[in-house]
């Protein structure tokens, strides 16, 4: 076992099975409308939240809540309820992460909202961010600054598998990876 | 190592010089691929680098929605007894008259005990479509009365039967934090639903380690029963619960 291990990672190229993730940080100077409408309807659901773990008006920065309010983690998650409406509108495709071709490609389910900053006092210090997590992922291969991906389970044409290519860009990572052979394994 | 430094370099500069021309692009685009698409990259959007720009038919178009805990049916994926829970808000400030255009936050834990949230820490991932069960908003009518339709709470350890409210006036500045308590003894609707007659719908924990109102920490002082609610109906009918909070708006 330990043998064919070896094989595999001195191989070409093991195919693996990856999930990216892309970190859409939205704050006071973002220009679109849909971040727009995100900075704002999470702004006015952390003011109403921060109030539970505010009562006596002590604090007025998040940072300054999270340091010093046992709890007041959760308001990442309850804030989060504000933009579920505008995840659906993007109707499953993570935004602005494009393929070579200019098209968006990278389809998602899953996400995780978090405040970086924000004060009950101050708007324009309110800033967020949406981790999309992608859809597991082929990683056939790397061209250049180009990761060639195709969607898991894509159906074979007579041209082989229909792939994605994908530049690196700020912000854009691989979440999480497996080889593809424990994945076929677990499947049989 | 170095080649591929090199490579990097070359493509960076090669991507500084062209940036003019993107931006060029992104302007005579600004019909088809602007800001209303909600998906565009222009600037500011967190992914700027040197890539193509969208080349796609507009769309989707965002629309103004509000929080998605603004609903009635707040049972989202859970199961278990159905319980309709109507509070009604008088305000003191106004001889206890109802309050109308209030807004109310209510949250309670699932059959087995758990809160929506997120679950562990770090980065695990969490899908969007049901992840805030058990919550909802609703404003106050003309008569202050707000419906939710729910499934009964269950209990964990250390805490009694409970539903928790936050109250704002209609600007959103929170006028009172609170719980609602359940009646208990032995035709209750808590021991009913906890009961033998509740395992088939889910409610399988008994009342073994359950902590009753007399003990528990925040209701053991409400010896009045202000916060106590009026639970009627059966398990196979649902349950309805009333109750009235005063606030001072």
């Amino acid at each position: 076992m330990p043998y064919i291990a070896s094989y595999h990672i001195f191989s070409v190229m093991v195919k693996k099975i990856i999930r990216l993730c892309y970190r859409k940080v939205i704050d006071a100077s973002s220009s679109k409308k849909w971040d727009k409408y995100v900075f704002e309807s999470t702004y006015t659901e952390f003011l109403m939240q921060a109030q539970l773990y505010n009562r006596d008006k002590k604090y007025s920065g998040f940072g300054e809540l999270i340091q010093n309010v046992p709890g007041a983690e959760k308001l990442h998650f309850l804030v989060s309820a504000a933009i579920v409406g505008y995840l659906r509108q993007l109707d499953g495709v993570v935004p602005d992460i494009l393929n070579n071709l200019g098209k968006h490609f990278l389809k998602f389910t899953d996400y995780r909202f978090e405040i970086i900053n924000s004060d009950v006092k101050n708007k324009s210090s309110h800033q967020v961010a949406i981790n999309f997590f992608s859809e597991p992922l082929t990683w056939h291969d790397t061209i250049e600054n180009y990761l060639l991906l195709s969607p898991v389970n894509e159906e074979k044409t007579n041209d082989g598998v229909l792939t994605e290519l994908l530049s690196l860009q700020p912000f854009l990572s691989i979440y999480s990876i497996k080889p593809e052979q424990n994945d076929n394994a677990i499947k049989s | 190592m170095e080649q591929s430094r090199k490579k990097f370099l070359k493509h960076f500069l090669i991507g500084a010089t062209s940036v003019p021309l993107i931006l060029e692009a992104c302007k005579k685009d600004d019909i088809t691929t602007s800001g209303d698409t909600g998906s565009g990259t222009e600037t500011g959007s967190g992914s700027g680098s040197c890539s193509v720009s969208p080349t796609e038919t507009a769309g989707p178009f965002p629309t103004k929605t509000p929080s998605s805990l603004v609903r009635s049916d707040i049972r989202a994926d859970r199961t278990g007894v159905a319980i309709t829970i109507n509070i009604t808000i008088a305000n003191t400030n106004n001889s206890c008259a109802v309050l109308a255009g209030a807004i109310v936050d209510i949250w309670h834990c699932d059959k087995d005990g758990y809160y929506s949230e997120y679950g562990g820490s770090g980065m695990q991932t969490v899908n969007y479509t049901a992840v805030h069960f058990l919550r909802g908003r609703q404003t106050t009518d003309a008569n202050g009365l707000v419906s939710f339709t729910s499934i009964f709470p269950g209990w964990y350890s250390g805490r009694a039967t409970h539903i928790h409210v936050h109250i704002y006036n209609a600007s959103g500045a929170s006028l009172l934090v609170t719980q609602i308590s359940f009646p208990e003894g032995s035709s209750s609707a808590v021991a009913t639903v906890n009961g033998s007659g509740g395992t088939a719908y889910g409610y399988t924990k008994g009342v073994t380690g359950y902590t009753y109102n007399a003990a528990d920490n925040v209701f053991s002082d409400d010896t009045a029963g202000v916060e106590s609610a009026t639970v009627t109906g059966s398990l196979a009918t649902g349950y309805t619960l009333a109750h009235t909070i005063k606030v001072a708006a």
